[in-house]
């Protein structure tokens, strides 16, 4: 297929993987309190790693010289979480304290702050790869 | 005899460029995907183009043009700016895509003008 945007591939894919990172993120907060996994263990805390990797070639398209993003895979941070007193709670312990999930609401938001942007970012590249095309299609008029 | 009106030294260096710069458009794509990506490299046109570029429109042959190839290459002085060893920096990165953007408005616009003219001595109009 003729790829009139530049790029267009790889900024998808870009969106795509900040995407999946903002939900793995909102999933974080929402069990952020969450001490009953269904394990029966708190919840732990999850993070997205990313890996660049050369795309394959399909439907008789070369294969593209350039890395795209992808989401190598979610992993359980293994952190401690803080011990909380709190007694007459079904999940404390002989000595009635809590393991919490090892969840910072700030380094969660921070890190939502930092995918917005990265998502954001992507969307600039679309603008001027659209901008840059409409200029090429233009070409020759008067 | 049609190819002669296609083969004036400005318009083939405009095309070229034009060339170079849908890839450079790429690679700023590519960058700014990976922004977060350890150990990624950033990429951008393979510095011997500009070189090639400047010899050939000094040369004013149409043979020397036709040879010329924009690639990407991993640009090797890039420094990383943290300890994951990725050498993007986002706000350099947006700043040459305005400046590609602005790049490829001026070449259209050479191209343009070039048909316009050969219009223009076509049928005597403008």
């Amino acid at each position: 297929m003729i790829q009139i945007l530049s790029g267009i591939q790889n900024t998808a894919a870009a969106l795509d993987a900040e995407r999946t990172r903002i939900d793995v993120i909102s999933q974080n907060i929402a069990n952020a309190n969450n001490t009953h996994d269904l394990n029966g263990k708190p919840y732990q805390r999850q993070v997205v790693v990313f890996e660049s990797a050369l795309k394959q070639a399909m439907n008789g398209e070369p294969a593209s010289q350039l890395p795209v993003l992808q989401v190598a895979r979610i992993e359980r941070d293994s952190r401690p979480g803080q011990s909380i007193y709190s007694p007459g709670n079904p999940d404390a312990d002989d000595h009635d304290m809590v393991v919490m999930p090892n969840i910072s609401i700030s380094e969660e938001m921070a890190d939502m702050i930092n995918a917005s942007r990265s998502f954001e970012a992507n969307l600039a590249v679309v603008k001027n790869a659209r901008q840059m095309a409409m200029q090429t299609l233009a070409m020759g008029r008067h | 005899m049609i190819d002669a009106l296609f083969n004036q030294p400005n318009y083939l260096a405009a095309k070229k460029t034009l060339d170079a710069v849908a890839l450079r458009q790429e690679a700023i794509a590519s960058n700014i995907a990976n922004l977060e990506t350890p150990g990624y490299q950033r990429l951008d046109i393979a510095p011997n183009f500009q070189a090639e570029l400047d010899h050939a429109c000094a040369s004013r042959d149409a043979g020397q043009f036709a040879a010329l190839r924009p690639t990407l290459a991993p640009d090797p002085t890039a420094q990383p700016n943290g300890r994951d060893g990725n050498t993007v920096s986002l706000e350099r990165e947006l700043m040459l895509m305005s400046q590609n953007t602005l790049t490829n408005a001026l070449e259209t616009q050479l191209v343009s003008g070039t048909f316009s003219k050969l219009r223009m001595a076509i049928t005597g109009k403008t």
